[in-house]
């Protein structure tokens, strides 16, 4: 039995071993090397020291907390309205429940491919729309000034996957709460806030995390979109990396893979701490 | 926590009140104080629609719009009047196969979702399983370590999964995709195989084993079956997940016989004025594999993410 259970779990180690652990290592290691993938030397800290003093690194990094800004600040919050409203069960609510989920589970390559057509300065969906309300559209990926906006404006209303870890973790409030809060004279709406809200903070904690580790890699948007432009307006950490390994330049490429790492494990610390997820 | 990610599917199951249901069909005086959101007001229900209804646009619009323009001709795609097509063609649907090949991508996708997602259904459950059911050293370590995989932002391991692909003898190759992938979806599918298996009564596996039943065949015959529904759900979650990846395929491969729909979708937009309608009508049918999906499997889907979601 006890060799049946080592082997069951053996498979595992070594694809866990291959696949996490070991790259976890090499990438921490070789960030204090000059690395190209067959000559290696040490370089102490250099690589972070090159970081800091490299512009475009600054860039990256402040646009990747500009998009897990708009994540946080932006997709959680209506999720989470939209979840409350869904969960009061209005009429043809799973409709919108089903129209509202799609766009989750539509691929970043795809969407990338959708909003390059939908900003086209000249097809686009958007400028026709402005058009038609006399606004004048602009080029909004590849004007430095909008660029930003119109990237985060790509994953800002998928709400489909906060919408519905709201809508199970209201599923699971016990509906006397309401009953007695109704007895006691609460409004619908003083309802929502006394009782609902304050019972989903580890909900929205979880669905904070899941935005944190997802937008900290943000990469596929990016790259198809924009490639980084114009000027480095959009680049993101996980592009900014991508493009010293595309030069040969490992070393460096893995000290911005380990800040990417490092940045998303202090975040994801201090969300829970924040949200006091563990704790009920 | 657990009890939620459960009770997602019975929420979606529950009928709605048979006093609802009168109220919905008639108009009558009588049945008004029963509907919930007649009590609500006719004002604040109007408000919360008007949100629902400008929610569901701001997420929908763009990619409907594109879907909408697979039907278009490029003529008109390029001009961008109209938003519905017209002329109504599917030339692009037949330059997407027979131009852009789409057929030969959409195996290669194929086989990596479903042999990546066997692949780490099959690591995971027989991992789960001792780990759920047993105690033994270094069993809390190797819960938590697999668990804080979730918590690594995959895309900071590009270049020593490179390195270590290489030299493998995996990279650009098909095989060296589908191990990759049943790798990535490994801890997700562990955490929500084990949570599953740690909620079943170890009953039955105790009565086999007075049988005289050995820990593979109890693997097998008993305790694969019960954990039908859990391997439903992270199934679709896994599939669709490598269906839609993206920066893996891009790193792992670079011949265009291994390379995944996705990596044709990115493609498609930097050859736009080479065959847009084909392009459109390529992105909306690799946009439909998992929605369909989700259409037909929604309530797994929605478990699947939600467990997942809570359990991490």
């Amino acid at each position: 039995m006890r060799f049946s259970a080592f082997l069951s779990v053996a498979p595992a180690a070594i694809l866990f071993g291959t696949f996490f652990a070991v790259p976890l290592v090499v990438l921490i290691a070789t960030s204090f090397t000059s690395w190209s993938g067959r000559s290696l030397e040490i370089v102490g800290f250099e690589n972070y020291q090159r970081m800091i003093t490299d512009p475009v690194f600054a860039k990256a990094l402040g646009n990747t907390l500009f998009y897990l800004a708009i994540g946080v600040f932006v997709q959680v919050p209506l999720g989470v309205g939209v979840g409350i409203v869904l969960a009061l069960k209005l009429r043809g609510w799973k409709t919108f429940r089903t129209l509202l989920f799609i766009p989750f589970v539509i691929s970043g390559a795809a969407y990338a491919l959708i909003f390059s057509m939908f900003y086209n300065p000249r097809s686009g969906l958007l400028n026709s729309i402005l058009a038609s309300i006399r606004i004048s559209g602009r080029d909004w990926l590849f004007d430095s000034e909008t660029a930003r906006w119109a990237v985060a404006g790509t994953f800002a209303f998928i709400l489909g996957f906060v919408m519905i870890v709201i809508m199970a973790e209201i599923a699971s409030i016990p509906r006397e709460l309401y009953e007695a809060a109704r007895v006691d004279g609460a409004s619908e709406l003083q309802q929502q806030f006394l009782i609902t809200l304050p019972l989903l903070r580890n909900a929205i904690g979880t669905c904070v995390l899941i935005r944190v580790l997802a937008d900290i890699g943000m990469f596929d948007l990016v790259f198809i979109l924009t490639a980084g432009g114009p000027d480095d307006a959009t680049v993101s950490l996980a592009l900014y990396a991508y493009r010293a390994y595309l030069q040969g330049d490992w070393g460096y490429a893995n000290a911005v893979g380990t800040v990417i790492i490092g940045v998303g494990a202090i975040l994801i610390i201090l969300v829970r701490r924040l949200f006091r997820i563990g704790d009920r | 926590m657990t009890a939620s990610a459960t009770s997602t599917g019975a929420t979606s199951k529950q009928a709605p009140l048979p006093a609802r249901r009168d109220a919905l069909g008639s108009a009558r005086v009588t049945t008004r104080r029963r509907h919930l959101s007649d009590r609500r007001g006719a004002l604040a229900s109007t408000v919360l629609y008007v949100v629902l209804i400008v929610a569901t646009v701001l997420s929908l619009l763009p990619a409907f719009w594109v879907m909408v323009s697979s039907f278009k001709t490029a003529a008109q795609i390029n001009t961008g009047e109209g938003f519905w097509p017209t002329p109504l063609t599917v030339q692009g649907y037949i330059d997407a196969f027979t131009q852009i090949h789409l057929q030969e991508y959409i195996f290669n996708s194929l086989l990596y979702a479903i042999g990546g997602t066997i692949g780490a259904l099959v690591v995971a459950f027989l991992a789960a399983y001792p780990l759920a059911r047993f105690d033994f050293r270094g069993k809390a370590f190797l819960n938590v370590t697999f668990a804080l995989a979730l918590a690594v932002p995959l895309v900071g391991l590009a270049t020593p999964v490179f390195f270590i692909v290489r030299e493998l003898g995996l990279f650009d190759s098909k095989i060296g995709l589908v191990i990759l992938y049943a790798a990535l979806q490994f801890p997700f599918t562990f955490v929500v195989l084990r949570s599953f298996l740690q909620s079943i009564p170890p009953e039955l596996e105790e009565a086999a084993m007075m049988d005289g039943a050995g820990y593979f065949t109890i693997l097998g015959r008993v305790v694969l079956p019960l954990s039908r529904p859990a391997i439903a759900t992270v199934s679709v979650v896994a599939f669709v997940q490598i269906w839609n990846e993206f920066f893996f395929a891009n790193l792992l491969t670079v011949s265009a016989e291994n390379q995944s729909v996705q990596l044709a979708l990115a493609a498609f937009k930097s050859q736009f004025g080479f065959n847009i309608t084909g392009a459109l009508a390529g992105a909306t049918i690799v946009m439909l594999v998992p929605i369909i999906l989700f259409l037909v499997l929604q309530r797994q889907v929605i478990e699947g993410l939600t467990a997942g979601a809570v359990k991490s």
